[in-house]
């Protein structure tokens, strides 16, 4: 069985922490996580991120314009977002249920799968395994369980609190497709691929997942491209296989900026990050990959970047090239920067050759690019063009493709 | 197996006064050239086209011959 932990509203959670305003706020009262603000200082696009509930209560949503959600609800409080903190949050929550044995899928901050078979032997039943889930993770969340994942998702979402919902089993696999029917089409918002079939399908009058059911594949598939026969799948109880995430190192080092809130005297702050970054003992001499540019703001609230390079490096001067291009769209001053490793490249990657070998590396790379492509597309698929017959009046003549030889 | 590049491929033309007036449903708004290949002449299937280099209505050049000897249209790049 799939089990689905749901966090609810663990964007304005993250946000409204430390904040005493927020926190009695948060308890009943309206508030919202405020538009993200642009380099350029213009809040994109205006709209809101996650509510409360006493927000929703007075018909304001997630998404919504800044300007209809505060003509609805004159009381609602913005917090500035803190997509930082955010991230780190989640990733000590994941790494809780992590702790428990499970092998876990993100589906993004506050929603989270993971399969309890074989976690069985270690928490003795089931149910012992949701228990140990909720004592790691330390804090309120809504759990389903269900024979895939859209519907553990759908079961999380309908459970109290305190108790999980159990929607069929894998040996009856119809009974938790025929308790999704009854499950209203907004389901359908919390997977991006199919987000935005959710309003078309409401104009159409469509609004559970049983009507959907009852569409067909092949029509849905034909008004909707590909979103639409996902949409019918899961609606008819059916899912792709979990992808668990793969265990990762993390590497990061954070510095206070003092004064040096922008500008040239910041970019030194971000050389030593780089520099310290590099001198640490776990690198093991290993490239970088990618990395994740993130400050908290003078003005609270958090920024946060991430750059992939192009090829491994672990050249100070070349990250640091990369990484000051992204500080500029730092949208104020910042209080602290951090820098992370997200992905590491195979060590030294990049270390220069003492004789010119380009002609060699260039076939080297032909080859390796060919091997792909056969690989992939057949044997017939890379062709070179050879002029067998240049000036024949008949152009079919002139040229012909023959296969590359082995390189 | 070796492969021609630039085979030509069947293509359907409307006539129109004295050259081509449509090719692949696009109408021909010029010409720019027109030339007769005869080759091939001591094989048993010897090769005798006209071939027509037009411009289209969308602005492209497009290459097309009629085989003398079938009656069929052809373009070719």
């Amino acid at each position: 069985m799939v089990a689905c932990v749901h966090l609810p509203r663990f964007e304005l959670v993250a946000a409204a922490e430390g904040s005493s305003l927020a926190q009695r706020a948060l308890a009943g009262g309206a508030l919202a996580v405020a538009p993200p603000v642009s380099a350029d200082g213009a809040a994109a696009a205006g709209r809101l991120g996650e509510v409360s509930g006493a927000a929703e209560a007075n018909g304001v949503r997630r998404g919504m314009l800044l300007g209809e959600a505060l003509a609805r609800c004159p009381e609602l409080v913005l917090l500035p977002g803190n997509p930082v903190r955010v991230q780190e949050l989640w990733e000590s929550s994941l790494q809780a249920l992590e702790s428990i044995g499970a092998a876990v899928e993100s589906g993004g901050p506050g929603l989270a799968f993971f399969d309890t078979a074989g976690l069985a032997g270690l928490h003795g039943t089931r149910e012992g395994t949701i228990a140990a889930a909720r004592r790691a993770l330390g804090r309120p969340a809504r759990v389903g369980l269900a024979p895939v994942r859209f519907a553990a998702l759908a079961a999380a979402l309908a459970s109290a609190s305190r108790r999980a919902l159990v929607v069929g089993s894998p040996a009856h696999p119809t009974s938790a497709r025929r308790w999704i029917a009854a499950r209203p089409v907004d389901l359908l918002g919390y997977r991006e691929r199919t987000a935005e079939l959710v309003p078309p399908l409401r104009r159409l009058g469509v609004l559970t997942l049983g009507e959907l059911a009852k569409l067909g594949r092949g029509e849905l598939t034909d008004r909707f491209g590909e979103a639409g026969g996902l949409a019918h799948r899961l609606a008819c109880g059916e899912d792709t296989p979990l992808r668990p995430r793969r265990p990762r190192e993390r590497l990061e080092e954070a510095m206070g900026v003092g004064d040096a809130a922008s500008g040239t005297a910041l970019k030194r702050v971000l050389g030593v990050l780089v520099s310290r970054l590099l001198a640490r003992a776990e690198r093991r001499g290993r490239t970088l990959r990618a990395v994740t540019l993130s400050a908290q703001l003078v003005s609270g609230g958090s920024w946060s970047e991430r750059v992939v390079f192009r090829e491994p490096v672990s050249d100070p001067e070349r990250i640091l090239l990369a990484l000051s291009l992204r500080l500029e769209l730092l949208p104020a001053p910042a209080a602290e920067l951090r820098l992370a490793v997200e992905g590491f490249g195979p060590p030294q990657g990049e270390q220069g050759t003492l004789l010119d070998q380009g002609r060699g590396l260039r076939l080297t790379r032909l080859g390796e690019a060919v091997a792909q492509v056969r690989a992939v597309a057949g044997r017939d698929a890379a062709l070179r063009a050879v002029c067998v017959d240049p000036d024949s009046r008949v152009p079919e003549r002139r040229v012909v493709l023959a296969p590359v030889a082995d390189v | 197996m070796a492969r021609a590049l630039n085979a030509p491929r069947p293509a359907r033309v409307r006539w129109g006064e004295g050259l081509p007036a449509e090719v692949d449903g696009e109408a021909v708004e010029a010409m720019r050239e027109s030339w007769l290949v005869e080759d091939r002449w001591w094989e048993a299937r010897p090769l005798r086209r006209r071939y027509w280099e037009l411009i289209g209505v969308r602005g492209r050049n497009l290459v097309v011959f009629h085989d003398l000897d079938s009656g069929r249209w052809y373009v070719q790049r």
